[in-house]
């Protein structure tokens, strides 16, 4: 008997005996549909947290300095940190450090009320350097972005997020306008393309970016930074980059050897790993329940299958009469057995394609499914057919067809 | 003629629950041309059984050889028994063994899934229509009556075309009429060209055979034409 035989009688014994296959393939349809759901939700958890991870550190090829020990959470204000971090030290940095190509410089502060005509918002206000914008990958949609002359000049030029945009000037187009940050006038130089929603689920885009030096000394009179960007030449080697600043602001701080750093360097990279890594962690412990869950099934497979065997031994008798070999037999089992618990499978992945689509919608996650999961939840249930289907066909094989018959 | 099965000192030891060895089959030697109609009678625990089972290559002989069609079958593995059988050998048996939930139709065909490894389904019909039952070819076994299930395993047994036909009680679970019509096919069958082997105890059944041999005991009593007194007297 060939396997496409085999496969034959298997599909026409299952389809006569429908309630016990239906319960054979309860426990795999169970397992593989959470598999499915719990597969396809923690993969789509993990991007979009990825996802949004990205949109707010922008590029990956660079270490942030923040001033203060330990801070590694939540946004530096001009109000919260330590005033350790200079001007030069970024300065320092770009200039001494050889695997750095360049160093963006940021105040920030968060208290501040912006007005245009009659209309308020309180945004976040940077400070920033020129290349601000090509370190932190962002686009400008409308107008342009701040110049090294505004910077040397001291400009009271503004580039705004959407947010601001839609808050202050709803329809109206902003260039070319001038707002109050504080009580100081500024011209709206250019509007930001949108970044979205960070991880915590907050906007991106409620911000105003104007020239550091501008922030520093003719709005926040503060000669101190809440944080610096270094882009790496090479981000492959962002661990003898970080060593070598941290060594370098050290010396300029004049810290002695027993003192803790007073900055923090943290690196997007790690940061998005150690993300990631939280993600991975909840979806193979969930992947871990599905498992066991394909394990019960198996075993209900197995005892079923086993009940099956002894209910049909004069079957296996008449056809050992007629010519079929303990082998013909012990595959028509363990074929059937896989048969069913495929079918089990491929239902279980039916529920699971909707199961993953309500759980998405539910909790706002793009739903796309994992096709791996569906291609290795089919193999999978395949698989615990054949292995717990051998026990049982193994003693269909040896079912002895003389006391069989006489039965 | 050519020698359908040759039986030289044939022995059959079972061994009980407890390990004791019961001698099932004492040196059995005994020769079936192609073409007989062969009855094998004796009381029940007389061997009869057990050399049936080895003649159709189900069980295997402690010691002795078994020949078929010349073959030496005796120290074969389960693989070319299975092949043996399924070319070689008819069964028909006393509770018809008819597979449930599968019509007649299938039942008849499954034979040819090991043998021919092709099921060629109009083979089966007339199969069916040979033993006049054309028209319950759809069926499931459990649709029909006795004799008609008895017709259906004949036609399974016929459809790899087998030479020898082996019959255990096939008239055993039936009433006088369906066993008659049972018994007329089985004939037709033996003047085809077809060996038969047939175990009964059914005296009435003797007088289709043209020889009869006799066991007790394990071993062979009595071997030559049917003994027409005693069938008539039955």
């Amino acid at each position: 008997m060939g396997i496409l035989g085999g496969i034959k009688l298997a599909t026409r014994s299952v389809s006569r005996r429908w309630l016990r296959a239906f319960f054979m393939m309860l426990g795999v349809t169970v397992g593989v549909s959470s598999l499915t759901i719990l597969y396809s939700v923690g993969e789509n958890t993990k991007q979009e947290t990825m996802r949004r991870f990205k949109r707010m550190v922008g590029t990956f090829d660079t270490v942030i300095v923040r001033p203060g020990a330990g801070r590694t959470r939540g946004m530096p204000t001009l109000t919260n940190v330590e005033p350790t971090l200079k001007f030069e030290d970024a300065q320092a940095i770009a200039s001494e450090i050889p695997e750095i190509k360049q160093v963006a410089q940021a105040q920030t502060a968060f208290d501040i009320d912006v007005k245009y005509l009659d209309r308020t918002a309180s945004p976040a206000v940077f400070g920033v350097s020129a290349n601000w914008l090509d370190l932190r990958g962002d686009e400008v949609a409308e107008g342009s972005f701040m110049t090294r002359d505004d910077l040397q000049t001291l400009a009271r030029v503004a580039v705004i997020g959407v947010d601001v945009k839609s808050a202050l000037f709803l329809d109206e187009s902003p260039l070319g306008k001038t707002i109050r940050i504080g009580e100081v006038p500024f011209q709206i130089k250019g509007v930001l393309t949108s970044r979205g929603a960070g991880p915590a689920g907050g906007s991106l885009d409620n911000l105003i970016l104007i020239p550091v030096t501008t922030a520093s000394r003719r709005l926040f009179n503060r000669d101190f930074l809440t944080m610096l960007i270094a882009q790496l030449n090479d981000p492959g080697r962002s661990d003898a980059a970080v060593q070598k600043i941290a060594a370098l602001l050290r010396e300029r701080h004049h810290l002695t050897a027993s003192a803790l750093d007073d900055f923090t360097i943290t690196s997007p990279q790690a940061a998005l790993t150690r993300v990631t890594q939280v993600g991975s962690t909840l979806s193979k412990t969930l992947t871990g329940v599905a498992f066991i869950a394909m394990l019960i099934g198996g075993i209900v497979i197995m005892s079923l299958m086993l009940i099956a065997v002894s209910e049909r031994r004069k079957e296996i008798g008449v056809r050992r009469s007629v010519g079929a070999s303990r082998q013909d037999i012990l595959l028509q089992f363990v074929l059937e057995a896989g048969a069913i618990s495929t079918l089990g499978g491929l239902i279980g992945v039916a529920i699971g394609l909707g199961g993953t689509r309500v759980v998405t919608q539910l909790q706002k996650l793009p739903s796309a499914v994992a096709w791996e999961a569906l291609v290795i939840s089919v193999l999978l249930s395949f698989a615990v057919g054949l292995v717990f289907g051998l026990y049982p066909a193994w003693k269909a094989a040896n079912v002895d067809p003389i006391a069989a018959l006489r039965s | 003629m050519s020698q359908m099965i040759e039986v030289s000192h044939l022995s059959k030891t079972h061994r009980r629950g407890d390990g004791t060895p019961v001698a099932a089959l004492k040196d059995i030697s005994f020769e079936i041309s192609a073409g007989e109609f062969v009855t094998v009678r004796g009381p029940s625990g007389s061997g009869k059984s057990s050399l049936l089972n080895i003649v159709g290559c189900l069980d295997q002989p402690s010691s002795g050889t078994y020949r078929l069609l010349g073959e030496d079958v005796s120290g074969y593995s389960d693989r070319q028994l299975s092949r043996i059988r399924g070319r070689r050998i008819g069964f028909v048996f006393q509770s018809f063994n008819l597979m449930p939930r599968t019509t007649a139709l299938e039942n008849v065909e499954v034979p040819m899934i090991y043998g021919a490894g092709r099921v060629d389904r109009k083979k089966a019909f007339a199969a069916l229509e040979r033993v006049g039952l054309a028209e319950r070819a759809h069926h499931y076994a459990t649709e029909l009556s006795g004799g008609e299930q008895q017709r259906v395993a004949i036609a399974r047994a016929l459809i790899n075309a087998p030479p020898l036909i082996l019959a255990d009680e096939p008239t055993g679970n039936l009433d006088t009429t369906a066993g008659a019509e049972v018994m007329r096919i089985l004939q037709e069958l033996n003047k085809e060209g077809r060996t038969i082997v047939l175990v009964t105890h059914d005296n009435a059944v003797a007088r289709y055979a043209s020889r009869e041999i006799a066991m007790r005991d394990g071993v062979i009593c009595s071997d030559g034409a049917p003994d027409l007194r005693q069938a008539s007297g039955a």
